[in-house]
């Protein structure tokens, strides 16, 4: 078997390190449009008017039916189709950045719509009613009273979506976007392929000490939220 | 925009051909899992030390790392760590030709194992320990006490859980092409790259996948509501 | 000054409520009486508006709102001159106490914040929970949240207070506080209805009565008369059940 070199580990973490950024924009990126696309699904699936429920509900089992590569691939060669022939706008000379975010935007607006629908439905609806009762609007209501309730109750389900985006979001190689993904196969097209191991385990361990930030993160976060809660077990 | 439909409708059909050797991947990934999984969430509940920190280091590398570095490494270690082996065995045998299924078994069972541990611990958690000492109280042993009493209660609240896995799985293995792996995917790829025809291709793919989740998760709504049927019966009103 | 004229609501098939009609006058203390499912609770949530009713009036002084034709401007008049005390309190959970007393207030009166602070400070006082208006409702107890809930009620200067079993889900040792503080609003002169099963406060508190059963009221009438010379058959029985030293002639 071909030498295998630790130390080449370290080496190519400080060659993947600078496209972090491209990493984290994506994400960013992602969560931001995921965000409210998912908070107008879950809307419409909460306020319970029948057409848009309907809508919401086919396209949040569409898209958890659906591998992210698959959606990856479709977004990235039926989009530019799709816009040549509606609107006649040619994109295919756009930053395949674009592509990579279309895709996660759909997937993270779906799992973020059952997260905000779930965390708003587990607030007692007795918290509404005593606002609506001492003479606060139904959108104050909302605003005041059940949404920052809601953010406590979402944010472990909140993170957990987050790493699995940027897990997800891994393969935004595939469609040729020079992430640390796209850069690490490109380091080992280089080597003429023989450290692929390293490099590939290099990126593992990238990935988990960003998956465990995050995750500390989340832990802080929480703590400093249930400042004026007691815990589920009284 | 314009469909191919005649090459639509072909390659789908084409594709449908790789649907069991992804639920190949599937059942022997849950198989090989669930004993061991399950092994897994007891002992981390049952707090044996060393034990404890080996299995929360093992679920944390492999739900802290995408899945398809998992599967480049297990691609670019495997082969020639076998190759290594059976050399030095003695053995006459190629192990470049042995079929790259096996290589998604594994790496789709090591992270089974991860995912699924955590579903059966947390499930195990939320099932109340008067069970247990009730059951004890009544003369059963341990092993009886978690085969009839906690272990069934404990799947009600996991089978949603157990879908979702299952479901992730499934979606899991569209990359198993990656490993030339002739699975859905890789079929649909395949024929596209004969004509062009990438969208018609990615279309049949997505409409198969929908298709698949979409019973697997209605095989488990049924499951579920066998399995619930002892719940609500005590509701008094 | 409130009148609530033939009610009608059914939740589903179920009709609940087949035609009721209160009135209250400054200063009353209405206590509705019943057994279970007999429509009580719904009529008070139909009065401001958490339960919308399916036919019936609302006149309050100068403002006369049918519920088929409300709107919520009428609604949202009605909820600014009730206030409502409920059975688990629902206090704001993400909210101190003394936030959860001027909220009403600053966002739905726009009360100038310092003057929203003193007025709810008042209430708190009134309520003997003035040592803890910092605290979050997780860590008050169940008597002290009612407590708090009825300073948020009161501190809107309401017309009349709505009053929902507000004792059900306290601890025995917790009614008499809150039930003490009741009476001490009604001495005030506040305006009360008050759906309850603690009959010592609607003997000795109320001065009207509304006995109800499967939808309508049976009887009505004061304490007094009520109590000692009820006239219908099912007001006995129901009296008869509750009154551990009642002598009626069924």
């Amino acid at each position: 078997m071909r030498p295998f070199n630790p130390w080449f580990i370290l080496e190519v973490i400080s060659d993947l390190l600078p496209y972090l950024p491209v990493t984290i924009f994506m994400i960013l990126g992602s969560v931001f449009f995921g965000s409210l696309l998912g908070f107008v699904l879950a809307r419409a699936k909460v306020m319970g008017r029948r057409i848009p429920k309907l809508l919401a509900d086919c396209y949040i089992a569409t898209l958890r039916c659906t591998p992210p590569i698959v959606l990856l691939f479709i977004v990235y060669y039926g989009l530019p189709e799709l816009l040549m022939s509606t609107i006649g706008v040619n994109i295919n000379n756009v930053n395949k950045i674009i592509f990579v975010l279309v895709t996660f935007t759909l997937l993270f607006g779906a799992t973020m719509s059952e997260v905000m629908r779930t965390a708003y439905e587990s607030i007692d609806k007795g918290q509404q009613e005593a606002a609506l009762s001492i003479g606060l609007s139904p959108y104050q209501a909302f605003y005041r009273i059940m949404l920052p309730q809601s953010v406590a109750v979402a944010l472990p389900n909140f993170g957990n979506a987050l790493i699995n985006l940027m897990k997800d979001g891994s393969l935004a190689f595939t469609v040729g976007l020079i992430d640390m993904m796209g850069q690490g196969t490109l380091i080992i097209s280089r080597n003429f392929g023989s450290y692929a191991l390293e490099t590939y385990i290099a990126l593992a361990i990238i990935y988990w000490s960003l998956t465990i930030l995050i995750e500390k993160s989340f832990g802080v976060l929480e703590m400093h939220l249930s400042k004026g809660k007691k815990s589920v077990a009284e | 925009m314009e469909l191919n439909l005649d090459y639509l409708i072909k390659t789908f059909f084409l594709a449908i051909t790789g649907i069991p050797t992804t639920l190949e991947i599937t059942i022997v990934a849950l198989l090989v899992a669930t004993p061991i999984s399950f092994f897994m969430a007891i002992y981390k509940i049952y707090n044996v030390k060393i034990i404890k920190q080996i299995i929360t280091a093992y679920v944390s590398v492999i739900r802290g790392t995408p899945i398809v570095l998992q599967i480049l490494i297990v691609y670019s270690l495997l082969p020639s760590l076998f190759n290594m082996a059976v050399k030095s065995m003695g053995w006459n045998w190629d192990v470049f030709s042995m079929n790259p299924i096996i290589y998604a078994y594994i790496v789709f069972s090591l992270n089974t194992i991860a995912g699924l541990s955590e579903v059966f611990r947390s499930a195990l958690l939320t099932v109340n320990t008067g069970q247990l000492e009730a059951a004890h109280a009544i003369g059963m042993t341990t092993v009886q006490a978690y085969t009839r009493i906690v272990i069934p209660q404990a799947l009600v609240v996991a089978m949603p859980n157990i879908c979702n896995l299952t479901v992730n799985l499934i979606k899991g293995t569209s990359l198993a092409f990656m490993m030339t792996v002739k699975e859905i995917t890789s079929i649909a790829k395949i024929e596209a790259s004969f004509g062009y025809n990438y969208i018609e291709s990615y279309i049949d793919i997505f409409l198969i996948y929908i298709i698949v989740c979409s019973i697997t998760q209605l095989l488990f709504s049924l499951v579920e509501k066998h399995f619930r049927s002892y719940k609500s019966i005590t509701k008094a009103s | 000054m409130l009148e609530i004229n033939n009610i009608h609501k059914a939740f589903h098939k179920n009709e609940v409520l087949k035609g009721v009609s209160i009135k209250v006058n400054k200063g009353d203390v209405v206590v509705i009486l019943g057994p279970s499912g007999s429509g009580k609770t719904t009529l008070l949530r139909c009065i401001n508006f958490l339960e919308r009713a399916d036919r019936g009036e609302i006149i309050f002084d100068n403002l006369r709102v049918d519920i088929n034709t409300a709107s919520s401007q009428d609604i949202s008049r009605i909820r600014k001159r009730t206030a409502f005390v409920f059975q688990n309190y629902n206090l704001f959970n993400n909210k101190t106490a003394l936030e959860n007393v001027t909220e009403g207030l600053i966002v739905a009166r726009k009360v100038p914040k310092f003057e929203a602070i003193e007025i709810a400070k008042r209430a708190l006082n009134k309520v003997g929970m003035s040592d803890r208006i910092d605290y979050y409702p997780s860590k008050l107890s169940g008597g002290q949240q009612q407590r708090v809930s009825i300073a948020r009620a009161i501190a809107v200067n309401p017309d009349v207070v709505l009053f929902d079993e507000p004792t059900s889900a306290l601890d025995p040792e917790l009614i008499g506080e809150v039930l003490g503080i009741m009476k001490q609003l009604a001495s005030e002169g506040t305006a009360m209805v008050v759906v309850t099963h603690e009959m010592s406060f609607a003997q000795d508190v109320a001065n009207h009565i509304v006995f109800m059963d499967d939808g309508v009221i049976v009887e009505e009438g004061h304490p007094k008369d009520v109590f000692s010379k009820p006239r219908e058959e099912r007001t006995k029985r129901f009296l008869s059940r509750i009154l551990p030293y009642s002598d009626y002639d069924i």
